[in-house]
């Protein structure tokens, strides 16, 4: 049985449709990228997923319970996100806390996990992206990969079930691209169940197992890897790696 | 009249005095009143009830659109006339706490929109409720931004105290008043009084600073 199963899920903003009925499934341990021109609904899917945005219509399964997207109160909301985690392209770190405090918050406040457990906690999860000497800077101190770092440490600390990323190197140069990156193959390569939007082909090809190409508002293809990237179906995904291809 | 120094001398202790039991404390009571209704009001404009908007800036729009002094002779002058007596003290810690009020409101409300909503979301996804993200991440946030400006609201009232002299506040200015009635000394005993003012206001804006310091700039310079 799938961990995270999505069915038919439909959002317009003002009337134009942006999701037209995505459906897909993610098991325990899946690494799924999802791939896609700009403007076709990435990243309103991840927020639709996660009650950033509110879906039109659709259901999801999720840890074994059942919803429909349209009727969800916000008590099931809160106990959803409570066993998810959220990378944001541009980090979204807390501006007021310091690198350990933005990753003991949702432990302290939120779960009333004790002071002195959740410090543990953090420092292990800072340890394990490469940002533990960094516990007392504030976000405005650290370059853009170190906060994406420290964002992805976040988002370990409460032990989720699935971790949600979009693009989160894309607002980095290359350079600390490849940091950020790092981290990510190993929290696959460590069993973490990711679902990530992203520009990077060779994360999509080498750490994922399984790839979701978007367009206009459908799953225009998924599959493996090797199928996707060797032998694409659709004429679009074709014309999309061809871009990508020269692009770089 | 009476010799200018002497006037000068003996007045300083009254006048001191009125400051410190009068002066002073109507302007924090008030201040701490009107932060109270300001954050409300600040948040109610976020809410999304359309009536308790309408309220607010309804509210917001009369306030500032009117003198702080006609307000001050509605509430003393004007409610008796209809059957609600007043004490002056109350009635202008009233007044002064609602012309703030809607003041430090939109000051509030303005650093609460300065706050980018990606704050709000990582809040959301690391599974803190409104309550929590409001009181750990949003509210501080704000109250940074919002302290310079508050500060000089601060001060700002401090001075405005002043007006309370009007509806029979006994507070300093209402105090050098007497005194300058009494000893013909205007000029010396405003210009004194002016001075304390001056002192008060000082003071305050040095707090200020002191506060932007320890408030820090979370780590940026
Ligand atoms: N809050 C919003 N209000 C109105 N339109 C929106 C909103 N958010 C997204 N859209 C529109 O929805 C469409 C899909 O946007 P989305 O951000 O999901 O695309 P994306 O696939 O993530 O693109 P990119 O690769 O550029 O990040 C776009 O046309 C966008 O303009
Ligand atoms: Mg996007």
């Amino acid at each position: 049985m799938s961990l995270l199963s999505i069915k038919n899920i439909q959002k317009s903003f003002d009337g134009v449709e942006v999701l037209k009925g995505i459906s897909f499934d993610v098991n325990k341990g899946d690494v799924v990228s999802i791939l896609g021109p700009s403007g076709s609904g990435k990243t309103t899917l991840l927020r639709c997923i996660n009650f950033l945005e509110n879906a039109d219509s659709g259901q999801m399964v999720f840890d074994k319970a059942e919803y429909d997207l349209k009727e969800i109160s916000k008590k099931q909301i809160l106990s959803i996100q409570k066993k998810t985690g959220f990378v944001f392209q541009n980090y979204n770190l807390f501006r007021n806390k310091n690198v350990l405090d933005n990753v003991t918050l949702g432990l302290t406040s939120a779960r009333k996990v004790p002071r002195d457990a959740a410090d543990r906690k953090a420092m292990d999860m800072l340890d394990r992206v490469g940002m533990a000497d960094y516990a007392k800077q504030y976000p405005s101190q650290l370059s853009g990969g170190q906060q994406q770092r420290v964002a992805i440490a976040r988002a370990l600390a409460t032990d989720p079930e699935i971790i949600y990323f979009d693009e989160p190197t894309s607002a980095l140069d290359p350079q600390l691209t490849g940091e950020v990156l790092t981290v990510m193959r190993q929290l696959a390569s460590d069993g973490m169940t990711m679902l990530v939007v992203t520009h990077e082909m060779s994360f999509a090809r080498d750490v994922s197992n399984r790839v979701i190409f978007m367009d206009k508002g459908v799953v225009a293809e998924s599959g493996t890897p090797e199928e996707f990237f060797n032998n694409p179906k659709e004429e679009r995904t074709r014309e999309f790696l061809r871009m990508e291809e020269n692009a770089r | 009249m009476q010799n200018v120094w002497k006037v000068i001398a003996d007045s300083f202790p009254v006048l001191m005095y009125r400051g410190l039991t009068m002066t002073i404390p109507l302007t924090l009571i008030s201040f701490a009143i009107a932060l109270v209704i300001a954050i409300i009001v600040a948040l109610v404009q976020f809410s999304k009830i359309p009536v308790l908007r309408e309220i607010c800036r309804f509210y917001i729009w009369v306030i500032r659109g009117t003198p702080l002094l006609v307000q001050l002779y509605v509430i003393f002058f004007g409610l008796p006339s209809v059957g609600v007596n007043v004490e002056a003290f109350p009635a202008a810690v009233l007044v002064f706490s609602i012309n703030e009020g809607a003041y430090a409101a939109e000051t509030i409300r303005g650093a609460l929109e300065s706050v980018p909503a990606g704050q709000m979301e990582a809040g959301r996804c690391v599974g803190m409720n409104y309550g929590q993200i409001m009181w750990h991440v949003i509210m501080p946030q704000t109250f940074r931004t919002a302290f310079p400006a508050l500060g000089n609201e601060l001060i700002s009232m401090v001075k405005d105290t002043s007006l309370a002299a009007n509806i029979t506040v006994t507070e300093m200015f209402f105090q050098a008043q007497r005194i300058a009635g009494r000893t013909y000394q205007t000029m010396a005993l405003y210009l004194e009084v002016a001075v304390i003012y001056l002192l008060f206001s000082t003071l305050i804006s040095l707090l200020q600073r002191f506060g932007e310091k320890k408030l820090g700039a979370y780590g940026r310079q």
